[in-house]
């Protein structure tokens, strides 16, 4: 069974107090980057389209993030129930997406691949991949809104 | 590396936890089934590549890209 789930606005996550910022757990650690489990949510636009994914063990790494739906309204990923299980979620409308951005100064890409699944009551993540789904690992991103 | 003889219905443990099974041999085709703990994920090689290289691609952008992604996002701000 899969479940669709939906893009919402990051303002309501839990945030840590000592950091003033939500700090998120990778349940499995991204492809290419074993090392890093912990990872703080910085807001870089002021209508949160962007967001830094920045690392708590080496603050030099960081990801651009985006809620998926303003750049890609038609992208509506199922997440299958093993992921559920992984992050610990008990409500699937908890979940929160996030695209992986490749920023260069020409072009602009996000990974609708392989998006991360966060879950919003326990903070824990992992990036998923959508095997079979058919959706790019670049997709150029557009102004669509 | 290690190599083994299965036939379909036998399996290779790896560790404590993770059971590969092999399910059906059919030609140069075959398939297998994978038992994994949660926190371990099981993708195909190739994929799981190219995740790792995106990833990689993605990581640290430079101040120049970033200033440009937040101008285009700026830039389409629909209150403008």
């Amino acid at each position: 069974m899969t479940t669709r789930t939906a893009s919402r606005p990051i303002e309501a996550t839990m945030t840590d107090p000592s950091l003033g910022l939500p700090t998120i757990t990778m349940a499995v650690p991204m492809p290419g980057f074993p090392a890093h489990r912990e990872f703080v949510l910085v807001r870089l636009n002021d209508e949160g389209l962007l967001f830094a994914l920045t690392s708590v063990d080496n603050p030099e790494l960081r990801f651009l993030v985006a809620p998926p739906e303003p750049f890609f309204p038609e992208y509506a990923p199922e997440i299958e129930n093993q992921v559920f299980a992984a992050l610990n979620t008990k409500d699937p409308d908890r979940l929160l997406l996030l695209t992986v951005i490749t920023a260069g100064t020409e072009e602009t890409t996000a990974n609708l691949l392989a998006p991360i699944v966060v879950d919003r009551d326990s903070m824990r993540a992992m990036q998923v991949v959508l095997s079979g789904s058919g959706y790019p690992v670049r997709a150029i991103m557009n102004r669509k809104f | 590396m290690l190599v083994l003889t299965r036939r379909a219905g036998e399996s290779v443990m790896i560790g404590d936890d993770v059971v590969i099974t092999v399910l059906e041999a059919r030609g140069d085709v075959i398939r297998l089934g994978i038992q994994a703990p949660r926190d371990v994920q099981v993708h195909r090689e190739e994929v799981y590549r190219e995740l790792q290289d995106a990833n990689r691609e993605a990581a640290s952008p430079t101040e120049d890209a970033v200033h440009a992604l937040t101008r285009m996002l700026e830039k389409s701000d629909p209150d403008e």
